[in-house]
């Protein structure tokens, strides 16, 4: 178990920055029974980008989305979100942080005694804004185009529209922060696309950070930036473009359309 | 629209089935404790339909009878002695004996208990009796209590049997109810009729007279102080009788009613039962809320993500507890309303549903489904939403 280098050089906070790890370690379990899945990460994240992390399962990708979106304590190296340091903050001080974040999960979650819209109108309810919920949520899934599906319970939904009204309900507060985990791995191609593709155009009106955890490789190119995670240690961090050919020199025989599933 | 969405009002009644069911869990949880509570406090109210008649502000009983079923009289002067009192409007005999009564329609014979009056003395408040005092002025004639159990046959005016292997009649009927100490019902006759029976029973039985009397009703002028006369007239009678004011803490009802709830395991038992209605309402109450909480754990989860505290979901748990202790408790009084309905008909017991007795077993409810949503919100607050990525 090895020591972080004392707060002093750590302390480099940037305002353009969502995210900014420091030499980040973290140990699954306590005692003899404590596995590290996380070493000394240190990864910059700034304000606009669309940033896709990826790795074979175990790498750790959902620890590091779990640990960005402050639902786990840290006792170990510095994380700050949206300038806001979360190593050695408690239960009470995270959950005020998770209020600026957008979670976007593999399911739904969706309550299905709700309709969508008031799905929506539980994240607007967390900022009290109780006169105008209905309207900014209604705003919200007429920008993921389910203007018509406003009054639908989760049942009468397709799972892209699900789907989509998650996303709204994550964006709906317009977080600086959007943590998204394999949004579209329950979802078909073409439902899959039109979820990334919203997501994308949305992160870049509002011009929020996107941190996603993916295995699908169809939808890498509405990424600005690949981090590649294996066994807990950063391996890779490439653009798209990068990403793809170095991935297509490692395999040149088998050039086919799952090439990046890993 | 400045309100909150309803969570738990949402979740309960999204599946009108299982809300349906729930409901008719805790419904029937009710519906346990009404059950037993009703018979518990039947058998002590029944003990009390008669005394709760009697038309005076004073009672007059031998010392030594310590409740209603103990067959001691007193002597009759001590109510004339009474009477000089200051105050003594009236003092009013009632005598009261047991004997068989058979009946008419396969002659078998039955215990029923016999009470007799003056019928030209306001005694008893039993209206019946005006109507039917000429017949009552009769030789061998009674009024019936249409409560008597189905035991003594039928029951209305015209009937002929025997009461105490001599002729009877019923000229008509009136209504108490049965208690311990009426047998199989009530049987009320002149006092004339009543020596005529009881005078003399043959070599093994009391002799009853005019000389000694059970139980003495004292009216009092209207204004009077009921506990100074109380005091008064036990100073001043003999220590052979006690003086007794009809109502109040120490009143004549309230100790025959003590005297049951003391001297019998009807609370005791009554009190288990209820309780475990209770405990069996936690546990249902339990499982719904618990199965609400699984069924939904991605869900509050990631409210928790989203940033919602455990305090928010530990009140969307308690409401929903809420929820379901008024909207079950509401079939339960219904459906015991009917129950104690048919269960005073079955049996001539008196159950009666008074406001604070609803009230209390609300209240119960209320505990019932805290304590269970106090139990099932500790998995709320064990949803971990890391574990939901």
């Amino acid at each position: 178990m090895f020591k972080t280098q004392p707060q002093s050089t750590l302390d480099s906070s940037r305002d353009d920055l969502a995210v900014q790890i420091q030499h980040l370690n973290y140990f699954f379990g306590v005692g003899d029974l404590s596995k590290q899945v996380l070493f000394d990460i240190s990864l910059e994240l700034p304000k606009g980008q669309i940033v896709i992390l990826t790795g074979p399962s175990g790498s750790g990708k959902t620890t590091l989305l779990t640990l960005a979106g402050a639902l786990r304590r840290l006792q170990d190296g510095s994380l700050r979100v949206l300038g806001k340091e979360l190593v050695g903050l408690g239960d009470r001080a995270l959950v005020n942080v998770r209020r600026n974040i957008g979670f976007i999960f593999q399911a739904h979650n969706l309550f299905e005694s709700l309709t969508a819209s008031q799905n929506v109108e539980m994240a607007v309810e967390l900022t009290g804004k109780f006169a105008s919920k209905r309207e900014q949520s209604v705003t919200m899934l007429s920008a993921l185009g389910l203007a018509d599906r406003v009054d639908y319970k989760p049942k009468s939904l397709s799972g892209g529209q699900k789907q989509r009204v998650a996303i709204a309900r994550a964006l709906v507060n317009h977080p600086k922060l959007i943590l998204a985990d394999e949004p579209t791995a329950a979802l078909d191609k073409k439902s899959g696309r039109d979820v990334v593709t919203y997501l994308h155009n949305l992160s870049r009106q509002e011009g929020c950070t996107v941190l996603m955890v993916t295995h699908d490789n169809r939808i890498l190119d509405v990424a600005d930036r690949i981090i590649n995670l294996v066994d807990g240690r950063l391996e890779s961090d490439s653009t798209p473009n990068d990403f793809v050919q170095h991935k297509t020199q490692e395999a040149l025989t088998e050039v086919s359309a799952d090439m990046f599933i890993m | 629209m400045i309100k909150r969405i309803p969570l738990a009002w949402l979740n309960l009644t999204h599946d009108r089935r299982r809300f349906a069911t729930s409901l008719a869990g805790v419904g029937f949880a009710v519906l346990l404790m009404f059950m037993f509570n009703g018979f518990m406090n039947a058998l002590y109210d029944s003990q009390l339909q008669l005394l709760n008649r009697f038309n005076g502000e004073v009672i007059i009983v031998n010392r030594l009878r310590t409740n209603m079923f103990v067959p001691r009289a007193f002597a009759r002067r001590r109510l004339y002695q009474a009477r000089a009192f200051e105050g003594v409007q009236d003092a009013y005999a009632m005598y009261i004996s047991e004997v068989n009564w058979k009946n008419p329609e396969n002659r078998k014979s039955r215990v029923v208990r016999v009470i007799a009056i003056n019928p030209d003395e306001p005694v008893l408040n039993i209206p019946e009796i005006e109507t039917h005092r000429q017949a009552l002025k009769l030789p061998e004639t009674a009024l019936m209590d249409t409560k008597s159990r189905v035991e003594v046959g039928p029951v209305e005016a015209g009937v002929i049997s025997e009461l105490a292997d001599r002729y009877i009649r019923l000229v008509g009927t009136f209504t108490i109810g049965t208690d311990f100490a009426s047998g199989n019902g009530n049987l009320l006759m002149s006092d004339q009729n009543f020596l005529r029976y009881f005078a003399d029973r043959g070599p093994e039985e009391d002799k009853r007279s005019f000389a000694t009397v059970d139980v003495g009703v004292v009216k009092l002028a209207p204004g009077t102080n009921v506990e100074r006369m109380v005091k008064t007239l036990q100073e001043h009678l003999p220590n052979d009788v006690l003086v007794m004011a009809r109502d109040g803490e120490n009143g004549f009802v309230i100790r025959e009613r003590k005297y049951w709830q003391e001297n019998t395991n009807i609370g005791f038992v009554f009190s288990l039962l209820t309780s475990m209605g209770f405990f069996v309402g936690i546990i249902l109450v339990y499982q719904i809320l618990y199965t609400d909480v699984a069924d939904h754990w991605a869900e509050y989860a990631t409210l928790k993500a989203m940033g919602y505290k455990n305090g928010y979901l530990l009140g969307v748990v308690m409401q929903e507890a809420f929820i379901l202790s008024v909207l079950g408790f509401i079939p339960g009084v219904l459906v015991s309303q009917l129950l104690y309905t048919a269960a005073g008909n079955a049996t001539g017991l008196f159950f009666q549903m008074t406001l604070e007795r609803i009230i209390n077993l609300l209240v119960a409810t209320f505990i019932m489904c805290l304590v269970s949503g106090a139990i099932a919100v500790r998995k709320v607050q064990t949803t971990d939403p890391a574990d939901v990525f």
